[in-house]
């Protein structure tokens, strides 16, 4: 069978759509199980002391009321017995164990969970609830942060660690050459507020056996994290999350909710279902670091960067050290000769961060790309004719080559389309009525990650092939592009493919994150499809002799049956093929080469964006964007387009309007909701134009991805913020850009 | 039509009690007039299943088409009760407070936010979910135009969106791009399928089929 | 939320009575911001009230002026031709404010009624004199971004968040009420308070005083009128500072002008001596700045919201450039 690619590459319809549309695609708070019990968090009201007693007397006498645990009465965790890691964080440190002891870590830390037998029962009865404290002095404060910032312990261990210190050249050489900038940026605090609010049910169906529904990336790791919790064989542990109601992160780690209801669960001795309020989404599963940068480049007249500093300092919590990549794109983007980065934290008492879309790299590049664009002003040059002088031919920061590097396609189409000519060179120049209009890009880049997956894949008698596969889908349409790929390698029509996904009992997965699900499972669904055409062959043959000796590519799969191309006389039915149950049946894993450290693998993406400044009000509207992406093989150009029209969004909120604030007197957000905190709507989303280079990589996978999660919103913030000051001249170096900055 | 699905729910046995208790008595209505809800019955710590049945009200609602009767505490939301009693989770709850309309519903037609509202205000009115739109198997315009221009990504905000989608067509708010963006406002996505959104819904208004 | 007595009665003088007599009663309409209010313990009635049965919902013009019912929906009213040609303004305020769906549910009465979003009110377990007298007012020396730059009091510096009722303040409304001790009529400018000692009393009403409709008068302000909302982010969000502007012009010359500002006070903030300073003047951006400044006099900021001394006036200039263009 000779591979031809029919469904890859083309706009197919979500195969999931109409489930999406009809309202029955079921997501974690929607199983219904029998005598179900409803669980509600109650969270501390200081940032940080200990809780010297709790009154739950009034909430286990309301209506309703099935439990109220506290650190008092909670049941006993193995796993947080044994004084382990149990869900293992990201990075160093210990996840809360929630109520294992009266410590307050952060304000609105879960101290107690109130179970009932309805929803408004267990709220009511929530409220109930009252705690006594001994406050200690917390700090919540940044600025403080930034002065007490920290190496991260695995930076100290490994100087190797991707959040070590980076110097090529001479350090700091900025800070003596005649032509320099120097510029700090901050971003605030944003939160992933996926719609869907954070939902768990917990089931224990044996006292050994626990059943999670779950909002969680990762059913492989939501699986293992639990089952060390609770030492319970992975086996025993089921995790389902079949439908994921976005998550951009916030479901990469395993949160205190979660063993809360698991708990709760075990307490009541019924399924409990517990779902976060958009309060406690702020604080109890996780958030982008407010993130201190600062930038020092120089450069020749002539446009040459000569050295560039990059340093950051991002938020994290007491107890857990969060890192991210955000001075990664300095190191790799320009080909600059002395160039180092230093990335520290700063521990405050608040909840742990996590990888947010885009995560370091997107923060990174606000302050990169916005240095890039201020020194291009002091040079007077084209801000795109600048990044071109800096070009990285290879990858500046080991030497090697890239697997495949599209970004000057990129540059040139996009700078086409919004119409870069009409981009003034002095800022403030360009009017629309009344208002004022500016142009600005922003380069994103990020790493085309690939881990080792599995996927089965079985002929049923019916014809069609089954795939599974433990990974999860939130929003980008993974099963539709499985389905492409292995209609595609299969040669069957869609229709004929069944890609199953979300359940922990599928063959193992990574989780869905850092725009790697193609590019693993992908490979993956291939391989999977080439093996079971292998596995069928050799049935085939082993009472056909025309199959014994054909070509692996002339072996067709057709409607049920086996086929050989230029041979129509052979045939194999799915009776003659099929003995035993599993004969149809292959698992494979699929991983990445020793071949691929040869090369630097990246996806690349750059964002122009055209805005509009009232000059008296300072409200910005971003009027259009036109994003292009060098993400190798497009498996599915509407989902794909889709998801770099999402980024773009997530960009403008970035850029424009999110930011979670605290009170730091009192060590508590005063943003609580989505009133409070800002995200794009309707009215903000301009048509996103979005571009695909479309050429494949060898060497990330056979299928040629590279990833477009990440690369969507990396550099659309700094687009828009150097639009801005084209509109205006006015340079915002602290997001998000709101009116009061620029008038 | 005049089906009564309240036999339908899976009942608890306090559930049974209530229904008992609610069909002995011949003033129904009365009970809104008993004061001493939840907090009176826990401060007397009155008999909970007794305390229960003076919790609640009756109510008649007709939903997708169909009549149904309840007994609900005039707390629970509208969202609530479609979700966590007749487990119509296609409505959806994505803040609670209105302000992402996730959980838009049809109430008499008119496009509202679920979550802001108790269910025992809709006395007697007809709400249409994301469940009543389709006509059996054949899916509403709006949602084959949502499919076709990959209106969603995660599909949590759709079912809210498609059913403000309709509202804002039948209002005659979809004249333009930029109108349609106005009056979909109240819906995020965050996701940020927006631009898709807002072709799914031209596609509609512009081919003129009945919505 | 606690559990509460609902009683939906039909007749307009049972439901005051309902109220009147019981101090932890209150009366419930869209219920858009009641029902949110009470998810998060900001208020607890133990009874509501329903009024919605109350034939309240007409639309009318009786004499000199538009009579609205207080049940109208505000998105009735946005649509309603008589508003749309008569009050344009009014029509605009109202389609700034909320969602589709909530001006699909919030009632006019409600919308007049609504409660501060100061973040401290919100959260019931920081300090905030409106919500518990007393507590402190957590805002005045914290995250004040939001915050009055008018009529503050030491006890209080939240603002009034609808938009309407800026809207209605410069159309000098009058709103009629019916209580225990009968009915009455508010000049629009009378019914909202400032907070000086007692910021938990958003109104003058009196217990138990029900909100039966609102009196737009006729006027000349038919066509260049504009509500500019200034807000974080393009539609769904509270205002920074808006301004519903009005203009009465002879050519170029401004025969009258009607403003007010949102989002500034614990009240829709009429600015009268602005007003007054553009009659007679050409209606070009220099008066307009000029009046700006009149409307400015006594503006004091605090630690956040600096930005509102520039951002006020340049949307008065803005709105009213936009009002003259109209």
């Amino acid at each position: 069978m000779k591979a031809q690619n029919k469904q890859i590459g083309t706009p197919m319809n979500r195969v999931d759509g109409r489930l999406k549309v009809t309202g029955a695609a079921t997501y974690s708070a929607e199983y219904q199980l029998p005598g179900l019990a409803y669980a509600v968090l109650v969270g501390s009201t200081i940032a940080r002391g200990r809780v010297s007693s709790i009154d739950t007397r009034a909430a286990e006498r309301a209506p309703g009321a099935l439990a109220v645990i506290t650190h008092f009465n909670a049941p006993k965790v193995p796993g947080f017995a044994k004084g382990q890691n149990p869900s293992q964080p990201p990075t160093a440190g210990q996840p809360l164990q929630v109520f294992q002891d009266d410590k307050v870590r952060f304000n609105d830390q879960p101290i107690a969970v109130v179970v009932a037998d309805t929803y408004e029962r267990a709220r009511f009865a929530a409220g109930l609830v009252k705690a006594q404290y001994v406050q200690e002095k917390h700090q919540t404060d940044m600025t403080v942060g930034t002065r007490q910032a920290f190496q991260p312990t695995q930076a100290r261990k490994n100087p190797k660690s991707p959040v070590a210190d980076y110097q090529r050249g001479r350090a700091d050489a900025y800070q003596t050459a005649p032509i320099k900038l120097e510029a700090e940026y901050i971003i605030p605090t944003e939160v992933h507020h996926p719609i869907e609010l954070q939902a768990v049910t917990a089931h224990w169906e044996a006292p050994d056996r626990l059943t999670l529904y779950d909002k969680t990336q990762g059913t492989i790791r939501t699986r293992n994290d639990f089952a060390k919790e609770w030492n319970l064989p992975e086996a025993n542990v089921k995790v389902i999350a079949t439908f994921v109601g976005g998550a951009f992160g916030n479901g990469l780690h395993s949160w205190p909710h979660e063993s809360a209801a698991i708990m709760a669960a075990k307490q009541v001795n019924r399924p409990v279902k517990l779902v976060l309020s958009r309060e406690q989404m702020f604080t109890m599963v996780g958030y982008r670091p407010y993130t201190w940068q600062k930038i020092g480049m120089s450069a020749t007249p002539d446009g040459k960067i000569t050295a560039l500093t990059h340093e950051a300092t991002g938020q994290t919590s007491t107890y857990e050290e969060f890192t991210e990549s955000t001075v990664q794109q300095s190191r790799m983007m320009y080909a600059a000769p002395n160039v180092n980065t230093r990335y520290r934290l700063a521990a405050l008492d608040v909840s742990t961060p996590i990888w947010m879309r885009g995560p370091g790299e997107a923060t990174g590049a606000f302050a990169l790309e916005s240095a890039m664009d201020e020194m291009a002003h002091q040079l007077r040059l084209d801000p795109l004719e600048f990044r071109l002088r800096n070009y990285a031919d290879q990858d500046p920061e080991n030497g090697r080559p890239w697997s495949t590097k599209f970004l000057k396609e990129c540059y040139q189409m996009g700078a086409e389309r919004i119409g870069w000519s009409k981009r003034p060179l002095t800022p403030g120049t360009l009017r629309d009525g009344d208002w004022l209009v500016g142009y600005g890009m922003g380069v994103g880049t990020f790493g085309a990650h690939r881990s080792k997956a599995q996927t089965s894949a079985r002929l049923l008698p019916t014809g069609t092939v089954l795939l599974q596969c433990a990974t999860t889908d939130i929003g980008p349409g993974t099963g539709t592009a499985m389905t492409q790929i292995a209609a595609d390698t299969l040669g069957l029509p869609p229709e004929k493919i069944r890609f199953e996904l979300g359940n922990s009992q599928f063959p193992t997965a990574p989780t869905q994150g850092g725009s790697s699900t193609v590019n693993s499972v992908g490979a993956a669904v291939q391989e999977a499809c080439l093996a079971l055409r292998d596995k069928l062959r050799q049935l085939a043959a082993a009472s056909n002799s025309a199959f014994a000796v054909a070509q692996k590519e002339d072996v067709v799969l057709a409607d049920g049956y086996l086929a050989l191309t230029g041979n129509p006389a052979a045939r194999a039915n799915y009776a003659d093929l099929v003995r035993q149950p599993d004969d149809a049946l292959v698992t494979v894993e699929s991983k990445p080469s020793e071949e691929q450290k040869k090369y630097s693998m990246y996806s690349f993406s750059v964002h122009f964006a055209k805005v509009r400044v009232q000059p008296l009000t300072g409200e910005v509207r971003v009027s259009k964007l036109v994003s292009c992406a060098d993400a190798g093989t497009i498996v599915n150009l509407k989902t794909a387009a889709n998801q770099m029209k999402g980024g773009a969004v997530g960009g403008i909120g970035m850029a424009l309007m999110e930011a979670a604030t605290i009170d730091n007197r009192f060590g508590r957000y005063i943003t609580k909701d989505l009133a409070d905190y800002h995200v794009p709507v309707h009215a903000d989303a301009p048509a996103v134009e979005v571009l695909f280079v479309n050429q494949p990589d060898p060497h990330v996978n056979a299928l040629g991805t590279k990833g477009i999660g990440e690369i969507a919103i990396i550099g659309v913030a700094p687009a828009i913020a150097n639009a801005v000051f084209n509109a205006t001249g006015k340079r915002i170096r602290e997001l998000p850009i709101t009116p009061d900055k620029l008038i | 039509m005049a089906t009564n699905p309240e036999t339908d729910l899976p009942p608890t046995n306090h559930d049974e009690a209530r229904r008992s208790f609610l069909r002995q008595s011949s003033l129904l209505t009365a009970l809104a007039l008993v004061p001493g809800p939840v907090v009176h019955a826990a401060s007397a710590e009155l008999d909970e299943t007794v305390a229960a049945a003076f919790e609640k009200m009756p109510l008649k609602l007709e939903i997708n088409g169909k009549k149904y009767k309840f007994s609900v505490e005039p707390r629970t939301t509208l969202l609530d009760l479609l979700r966590e009693q007749l487990h119509l989770t296609g409505t959806k709850k994505g803040c609670d407070y209105g302000q992402c309309g996730a959980c838009t519903v049809h109430v008499d037609g008119q496009r509202v936010n679920s979550c802001l509202s108790f269910a025992v205000m809709h006395e007697g009115k007809k709400i249409t979910t994301i469940e009543g739109l389709a006509d059996g198997d054949k899916l509403h315009p709006m949602q084959e135009a949502f499919v076709k221009h990959d209106g969603f990504q995660c599909g949590y905000c759709t079912p809210g969106q498609i059913m403000s989608a309709v509202a804002c067509v039948r209002e005659g708010h979809a004249d333009s791009e930029a109108e349609i963006r106005e009056y979909m406002s109240g819906n995020i996505c965050r996701c940020g399928a927006y631009a898709n959104i807002v072709a799914a819904i031209q596609e509609v208004k512009q081919g003129g089929q009945k919505v | 939320m606690n559990q509460f007595q609902y009683v939906r009665p039909t007749q307009q003088r049972t439901a005051i009575t309902a109220v009147a007599k019981d101090p932890n009663a209150t009366f419930i309409a869209g219920g858009t911001n009641l029902v949110d209010l009470m998810k998060r313990g900001v208020m607890t009635p133990q009874k509501l009230v329903d009024i919605n049965r109350l034939p309240l919902t007409k639309i009318e013009h009786q004499k000199n002026s538009l009579r609205i019912g207080a049940l109208a929906l505000n998105a009735t009213v946005a649509n309603h031709q008589l508003v749309r040609e008569r009050h344009p303004l009014l029509a605009q305020a109202l389609n700034a404010g909320a969602s589709a769906q909530l001006r699909n549910m919030a009632t006019v009465g409600g919308n007049l009624l609504q409660r501060t979003r100061c973040p401290y009110f919100y959260d019931v377990t920081l300090p905030c004199n409106k919500r518990q007298p007393g507590s402190g007012c957590g805002a005045l020396e914290g995250i004040n971004r939001m915050h009055a730059i008018f009529g503050f009091s030491d006890k209080c510096i939240a603002v009034h968040p609808s938009d309407m009722s800026v809207a209605l303040a410069a159309l000098d409304a009058t709103v009629l009420v019916s209580g225990p001790k009968g009915d009455r009529s508010i000049a629009f400018a009378d019914l909202h308070r400032l907070p000086g000692d007692a910021p938990e009393k958003d109104t003058t009403l009196e217990p138990g005083e029900l909100i039966t409709a609102v009196e737009v008068p006729d006027g000349h302000f038919t066509r260049y009128v504009s509500y500019y909302k200034v807000r974080e982010r393009a539609s769904y969000a509270f205002a920074l500072v808006s301004v519903a502007a009005a203009l009465d012009l002879d050519g170029d010359n401004i025969v009258a002008a009607r403003l007010a500002m949102g989002g500034v006070a614990h009240k829709p903030w009429r600015l009268a001596a602005a007003e007054q300073h553009l009659i007679g003047k050409p209606a070009t951006e220099a008066s307009f700045r000029q009046a700006a400044d009149v409307a400015m006099q006594g503006a004091k900021a605090f630690k956040h919201n600096e930005y509102k001394l520039k951002l006020a006036p340049n949307t008065i200039v803005q709105a009213l450039k936009t009002a003259a263009a109209a």
